[in-house]
């Protein structure tokens, strides 16, 4: 097969890291080549140097054979390599079209520096429909999309510039499951049509079903490249993980005590209605639900990020009015979002700093900050979530896992008696999950009460004692384990659509 | 659950909404204000006041389109009043030795080598743009003072200060210099592929490059658009005061990013369009050809400006945080 994109042996570092080690990956034009690994392992940095985005310390790249210097993401997309990047990179301010065209939009004759409007909708339009993208168009501004739809215009981006050679980051991660599998059919025949495409992924279950072969990054080096069919989804954690991983949950603790918090009633127009739950002491209750059946809308108004119409909610039985945040916090429930990068982490910041954020009153005096008090309590936070990573650096510099364990450790550090995890796994790899679901565990076992808002299936019936299913502002079943099916889950997070299809 | 929308409908709703409050607003206040002034003044509404008002405006609206430039692609220029004095002192010191034409040559020249400095300082040197102009409005109002010795250049050519008077189809000639140069401006940022790197590099300047778009020699482009176009502006101030300035349009940092922001453009760069700026440029200069006809004293019409521009931002924030609410319930 032909060769489309290769690295060879390539190393880079960073101050104080080694990203990469001496890695080699070969990628064969009309193949799917998995990437996978853990969080830190190296994928992004080597997707970065693929892309340009990054100059590899030593080692080289090389486009169908021969050797190149990317010097921009610009040289290596005029080399036939598009790449969807995770983190989303589109124009908020500009439609749909002329984000799928930018940097290569189509021009009138005979003037390069005009653009013509048509043809870019024309292409746009059409990368779109392929993608079976029908809830927007062409000329919607982006800002006005959900994350769901700008996957989607990210993809039409490099289904329309027609690239060679495509690099996927995650490009699933945000995508409903209708999405996704459309998705995977066009990788597919993309691949047939002879692209090669390299694709980076944490679910092995969908690296399973798309690559033909795999390659396994663990702490910067190449640990196996095989075609996939050699490879079990667990010798590919233990090669990820370089341990053998047996539970990939761990077990429920039995003791659930006294209600803790209890919502009557919560409805606001539009998002959500006749929201009405309670959760225990040491109870962990699952969320579940499609991507916008209104899940988190629920968790923001408890947390007084919006207001809610109508309804109440008690803490302790009492019943509290939360306005902000601020006051949820004071009163003891602590959310952690879902977007931990731009909701829950002040990134520049240090994560000694982000931990105290929410409780820093707790931590001055006179308006001034108690330093060594700090210090002692993020250490000892630090070591008992198992934070990997320098907590005086600012927390831009850890891992995703160890981020989401700093957020973590902020809403313990405010003395939470409610504590919401919005998918606190997502974007999470294998290892760093169990991590966090032994912590979720453990919080639960320390007399916590803990919403688990979760889009992921396994998690969802694996760590909850008890979920509830929203299905478009609704509840729309609740379940008890043992008797949590996949089948059961997935109807009701359906129900109100079959519902409603029905009557019309 | 909502149906899908079909694509027609999308576009109407689309349309709907970027026809917001933010573009209706201002042209709206600024009827109001020619009301007011008509029924306030009786020299308000004559054809000499309107002429009056179309020369302040070609000035301001010139450098304020230069600026929309800059400040789209998330920058910020406040060495264009600077630039102003250097063009005039240089132009009309050339113009008394070589003549009109090589005079304006030169000084828009000098116009531009501002340009590329404030764009190397800040794309290679990378210092931030506020820092960057902050500076070069001193280094080169020093340059101005110091060619000119401080005094005016005086005796230009009868035949460009009449420029400044003459007319063309009944519009006086700086008003039609103000109209090509929105035009040309509309027409870059708007169908030409400079222009929606300019909105991409304000946008989101990491995208920007990841998409493969030069964003550095992008802001370069816009800092030497915005000094070139400052420097039309200079000359046409140059024209009118006839003669050379050093402390030419001092305050035109000020007055060019006021109409930028209150025309709607978003100071984080990205967003918004050149014809809202000239709708800024008409409300600033309206609004102290006005005060100046009541009698208002120039020092309080610094203090209404200034109102002004925070009175705008704030409805800007607030209306846009509506928008966001009602299109996004999360």
């Amino acid at each position: 097969m032909a060769e489309a994109l290769s690295a060879i042996h390539v190393t880079k570092s960073f101050p104080g890291v080694k990203a990469l080690e001496d890695v080699s990956l070969e990628l064969h034009a009309g193949e799917v080549h998995a990437l996978i690994g853990e969080n830190g392992a190296g994928k992004s940095t080597l997707i970065s140097i693929l892309a340009g985005a990054t100059r590899p310390d030593s080692g080289e790249v090389k486009v169908a054979g021969h050797a190149v210097a990317f010097d921009s993401p610009g040289t290596a997309r005029r080399h036939g390599i598009s790449t969807i990047f995770q983190e989303l990179s589109l124009q908020p301010w500009l439609d749909v079209a002329s984000n799928i065209v930018l940097s290569n939009e189509p021009s009138l004759k005979g003037a390069r520096q005009l653009l013509s409007r048509r043809q870019a909708e024309h292409v746009a339009q059409l990368a779109l429909d392929r993608l079976g993208a029908r809830d927007f168009s062409a000329r919607t501004l982006v800002a006005n999309l959900t994350s769901a739809q700008r996957q989607l215009v990210e993809i039409a981006r490099a289904l329309a510039f027609g690239a060679p050679v495509i690099i996927m980051d995650e490009p699933t991660s945000s995508l409903p499951s209708r999405d996704a599998s459309r998705l995977l059919e066009i990788v597919r025949q993309l691949r047939d049509e002879g692209t090669a495409i390299l694709y980076v992924s944490h679910r092995l279950d969908e690296v399973k079903t798309i690559a033909d072969r795999v390659t396994i990054l663990r702490d910067g080096r190449n640990v196996r490249t095989e075609l996939i069919d050699n490879l079990t989804t667990g010798q590919m954690i233990e090669s990820m993980t370089g341990r053998r991983v047996d539970h990939l949950f761990p077990e429920r603790s039995s003791h659930v005590g006294e209600v803790v918090f209890r919502a009557k009633n919560l409805t606001k127009k539009g998002a959500f209605h006749d929201v009405s739950f309670e959760v225990r002491s040491g109870e962990i209750l699952g969320f579940a639900g499609l991507i916008g059946a209104g899940r988190s809308e629920v968790m923001r108004a408890i947390f007084g990020a919006d207001r809610f119409d109508s309804g109440h909610i008690e803490l302790d039985g009492k019943t509290i009015s939360v306005h902000s945040p601020r006051e949820a916090i004071a009163a003891g429930i602590s959310y952690l979002p879902e977007d931990r990068k731009e909701q829950g982490l002040v990134l520049d910041l240090s994560s000694r700093e982000n931990m105290v954020m929410a409780a820093l009153p707790r931590f001055s005096a006179l308006g001034l900050v108690r330093g060594r008090q700090v210090r002692s309590v993020t250490a000892a936070m630090g070591r008992k979530l198992g934070v990997k990573g320098d907590l005086n650096r600012p927390s831009l510099t850890l891992s995703g896992g160890n981020q989401q364990k700093v957020v973590i450790g902020k809403g313990l550090i405010s003395h939470a008696r409610l504590l919401i995890f919005d998918e606190p796994t997502r974007g999470i790899d294998v290892g760093a999950k169990y991590e966090i679901y032994a912590l979720i565990h453990e919080l639960a076992a320390q007399g916590v009460a803990i919403i688990l808002v979760s889009s992921d299936l396994p998690e969802i019936m694996n760590v909850p004692h008890r979920v509830i299913v929203m299905s478009d502002g609704g509840m729309h079943g609740e379940f008890v384990h043992p008797e949590l099916s996949e089948e059961a889950i997935l109807s009701a997070a359906f129900s109100a659509f079959t519902r409603e299809q029905g009557a019309a | 659950m909502t149906p899908p929308k079909s694509p027609s409908q999308i576009s109407v709703v689309n349309r709907l909404q970027q026809l917001d409050l933010r573009q209706v607003g201002l042209p709206l206040v600024v009827i109001l204000m020619i009301v007011f002034f008509t029924f306030k003044s009786d020299v308000f509404m004559t054809p000499g006041n309107f002429q009056n008002v179309g020369l302040q405006a070609a000035a301001i609206a010139c450098v304020a389109f230069g600026q929309t430039f800059v400040i789209l692609t998330a920058g910020l220029d406040l060495s264009v009043g600077a630039t102003v004095a250097l063009v005039s002192v240089v132009s009309a010191m050339v113009m008394n030795d070589r003549g009109p034409f090589v005079g304006i040559v030169v000084g828009l020249l000098a116009g531009v080598a501002v340009g590329l400095v404030n764009g190397l300082v800040i794309t290679r040197l990378r210092v931030a743009p506020f820092i960057a102009t902050l500076a070069m409005l001193s280094i080169v109002s020093g340059v101005a003072l110091n060619l000119s010795g401080g005094t005016p250049v005086v005796g230009l050519p009868k035949s460009f200060t009449s420029l400044a008077y003459s007319r063309l189809l009944g519009i006086p000639v700086p008003l039609v210099l103000a109209i090509a140069v929105l035009i040309l401006a509309y027409a870059v940022l708007r169908f030409t592929r400079l222009g929606r790197y300019i909105y991409s590099t304000g946008g989101n300047s990491q995208a920007a490059r990841l998409s493969g778009i030069n964003v550095r020699s992008t802001q370069l482009a816009a800092y030497i658009i915005c000094a070139a176009l400052a420097a039309i502006g200079g000359l046409i101030l140059t024209a009118r005061v006839a003669s050379g300035q050093p402390t030419l349009g001092s305050d035109l940092a000020l007055t060019s990013v006021a109409a930028v922001v209150l025309g709607g453009v978003s100071l984080f760069g990205g967003r918004g369009s050149v014809l809202g700026v000239a709708v800024g440029v008409v409300f600033v200069t309206v609004l102290a050809n006005g005060l100046n006809l009541l009698g208002v004293s120039s020092y309080t019409q610094m203090m209404v400006i200034g109102v002004a521009m925070i009175l705008a931002i704030a409805a800007d924030e607030f209306i846009s945080r509506k928008s966001r609410t009602r299109q996004n319930p999360s």
